[in-house]
């Protein structure tokens, strides 16, 4: 039973620019002006087909302007396609950005009705769900208070609960999971797996690659509007990957001398690299093209969180062995026992430099050319993971009974069996 | 927090046979224009949740309430009082009094201009929602029509306050103005629905439009009688669909009289005309309305 289907869904966007010589003129000469000026077509999705099983979810990941946002907006109907036809087979809700259909002057009960019926709901079905929806948020003592007096987490607790009663057929998700704390987070997962059990079409769009994984059965990649992998979520996350490891993102090219061409990330012993996990071995390779003689060259890799904090520094700078560029290609592996980075998304700088000199100067600086998921492994929580041991001593007590220096290396090696 | 029992999947829900949509490029048939309405059909629910929302949010946090929706016409009609018969004279026809029908014609009047001013932002100014969520969009203007609607309705007692007062009787005639203010719905709908739609595109029509509304209400005749208009411009100065149904909707409240069906007709039959086909109109630039705003 197919429940969705785009066959052969295209949409355009015009987009007129404007010259930077029209800027000093008159408002109304430069719309003349562009007005004149041919418009130039813009593909937000060009030529997408697919089809989605009842009860199959369907995850769609990409980068920023890859066309999953179009296809969200045009699955809700939101705005229509230039060329193509969707098939909608059922009730279909979706769950974005909840509480943007709140009036901040009516109480919390009144919104529940606005929202509700905004969202597709019948009154009566809204009084049905009523308390069920106030008891979700928690906001009961509230609920004839307007939602201008409402805290940001009532107000984003009441928008959730609504949408989470709905009952549709087929439920689209957007960046819902990532607004709102880690046990509102934890609650929008519970309940989309709740709606999966019972049979929801899911389509969930997002960046975030863990929860894709979680939630969806089969995952589409887009790139510039058109999907170029479709399939498992590790097939399709490793080719997101893969994609995005050859990305330039910000690609600052210093001097002549040499350039990384790219880093490629490796499981020491199967080319899969889709995951790694924490405690795992992971290989860095950095690949560079040297156009003329450089003489002790510095490689550094710098691995930083999505929200840029800096996790940890690579670099071949640390023994006193030289490396002399000879003008040709070549890599730098660097080889990493235990993983020691935090479970989630990480990205890769990688830099050549002078000995000495700041990554500011460096002969090559690719910001953020590659990323990689680290799902947890040897640890699930903490900040990174420190290799370790274990022993268990009934009755013993060593601290106690001798100096920490001498015993402690022997805690590790396990005599006592 | 348990779930489980929190959530009751209807059963109503899954049994009920699922509704299949076909979403294509926007494009013009018969079909799809009753396919449209039967939506619009299936929202109604939250046309009449916005529209009570609408009247309920206007007159939030004001002490005087709804009464502004009579204050307004009101202190308009004391206004053109002393312009029109202190400082100038108008001529009137008949014997009633000019406050009695200046109110009735400012009474509808009113209901006109509050409606296309706040339905011609009411795209733009729910950007949040359009870009957001689906729902026919159409709603939207037409929640600002139904507020009107009410707020006409809590402006006409003072009409019949007004005729008591300065002896005016009410007579079975009166009925007639049910089905012309239903023609002037009818206009003012269609209005809303091509002005709200362009105002996504052009802001120049909003603000345009108190302009416009000036120049429209002296074509009308709301300051003065339809008999105070020359002759030989009467003919053109009908063309205007407003003043069929204000000289009309005067004529059978406050003067007793039955209305003049031809006066009538040219205004039913324009507003008869113009309601489909912005709706066509509305309909096409909706398609888009996400991209654009």
């Amino acid at each position: 039973m197919i429940d969705l289907k785009f066959n052969k869904v295209s949409k355009r966007y015009r987009v007129r620019k404007q010259l930077a010589q029209d800027a000093s003129s008159h408002p109304i000469i430069r719309k003349i002006q562009s007005l004149r000026r041919p418009a130039q077509d813009f593909w937000a999705v060009r030529n997408v087909s697919f089809e989605v099983e009842r009860g199959e979810s369907l995850g769609i990941i990409g980068h920023n302007g890859a066309g999953k946002s179009t296809i969200l907006k045009l699955l809700a109907n939101i705005t229509a396609p230039t060329g193509g036809e969707i098939v909608i087979n059922g009730r279909l809700s979706a769950l974005i950005e909840v509480g943007s259909g709140f009036h901040p002057e009516l109480t919390g009960r009144e919104n529940i009705y606005l929202n509700g019926s905004i969202l597709g709901m019948r009154r009566r079905e809204i009084s049905e769900k009523l308390d069920s929806i106030v008891d979700f948020a928690g906001v009961r003592q509230f609920l004839d208070t307007p939602v201008k007096r409402f805290s940001s987490g009532m107000y984003v607790r009441l928008g959730f609960s609504i949408a989470a009663h709905l009952n549709p057929d087929i439920l689209l998700l957007d960046e819902v999971l990532a607004v709102g704390d880690a046990a509102f987070q934890a609650k929008c997962l519970q309940r989309i797996n709740e709606l999966k059990e019972a049979g929801t079409t899911i389509v969930f769009i997002s960046h975030d690659l863990g929860a894709v994984e979680r939630v969806c059965d089969r995952v589409l990649l887009m790139q510039r509007g058109e999907i170029v992998a479709d399939g498992s979520p590790a097939q399709a996350i490793s080719e997101y990957q893969r994609l995005s490891s050859g990305l330039e993102v910000s690609h600052v090219k210093l001097s002549k001398e040499a350039e990384i061409t790219s880093v490629n990330l490796y499981r020491s012993e199967v080319d899969d690299f889709s995951t790694f996990h924490t405690g795992e071995p992971l290989t860095i390779c950095v690949n560079y093209t040297a156009h003329e003689r450089v003489k002790d060259a510095v490689f550094e890799v710098l691995i930083d969180t999505q929200e840029g904090e800096l996790q940890c520094h690579l670099t071949t700078d640390l023994n006193n062995k030289r490396i002399d560029l000879e003008p040709g290609t070549g890599s730098i592996v660097f080889t990493c026992e235990e993983l020691g980075v935090s479970p989630g998304l990480h990205y890769i700088s990688a830099a050549i430099i002078h000995r000495g000199q700041a990554l500011g100067e460096s002969i090559d600086y690719r910001e953020r050319c590659a990323t990689f998921r680290v799902d947890p492994g040897k640890i699930t929580r903490g900040k990174f993971y420190m290799p370790f041991q274990w022993n268990f001593e009934p009755g013993e007590s060593y601290y106690t009974e001798a100096g920490v220096g001498q015993e402690a290396r022997e805690i590790v090696s396990p005599k006592a069996f | 927090m348990t779930s489980n029992s929190m959530f009751p999947n209807q059963p109503a829900d899954s049994i009920a046979p699922r509704r299949i949509k076909v979403i294509r490029a926007p494009s013009f048939s018969v079909l799809r224009l009753l396919g449209d309405l039967a939506i619009l059909s299936h929202y109604r629910d939250l046309l009449y949740t916005l529209s009570v929302h609408r009247i309920k949010v206007r007159y939030k946090q004001s002490v005087l309430g709804v009464t502004w929706a009579v204050v307004q016409p009101l202190s308009l009609m004391l206004i053109y009082t002393v312009i029109f018969t202190v400082i100038i004279k108008v001529p009137t026809t008949g014997s009633v009094a000019y406050p009695v029908l200046l109110y009735a014609a400012l009474l509808i009047w009113t209901f006109f201009s509050t409606a296309l001013t706040s339905a011609t932002n009411g795209l733009v100014s729910h950007t949040h929602l359009v870009t957001k969520v689906y729902f026919p969009r159409e709603i939207l203007p037409l929640t600002y029509v139904i507020a009107a609607v009410f707020d006409l309705l809590i402006a006409s007692p003072v009409l019949l306050g007004l005729m008591i007062y300065y002896g005016v009787p009410l007579t079975f005639n009166a009925l007639y103005a049910v089905p012309i203010v239903l023609i002037m719905a009818m206009f003012i709908t269609g209005m809303a629905l091509i002005f709200s739609a362009a105002q996504v595109r052009f802001r120049d029509i909003g603000m345009a439009l108190p302009l416009l509304l000036q120049i429209w209400m002296f074509a009308t005749p709301v300051v003065y009688p339809l008999s105070a208009v020359p002759e030989r411009f009467r003919s053109l100065y009908m063309l205007n669909p407003m003043v069929g149904v204000i000289e009309n909707f005067r004529r059978v409240l406050v003067e007793a009289a039955p209305p003049n069906f031809y006066e009538i007709g040219i205004s039913a039959l324009i507003a008869l005309l113009l309601l489909p086909a912005a709706y066509i109109f509305f309909k096409h630039v909706e398609a888009t309305i996400a991209d654009v705003i």
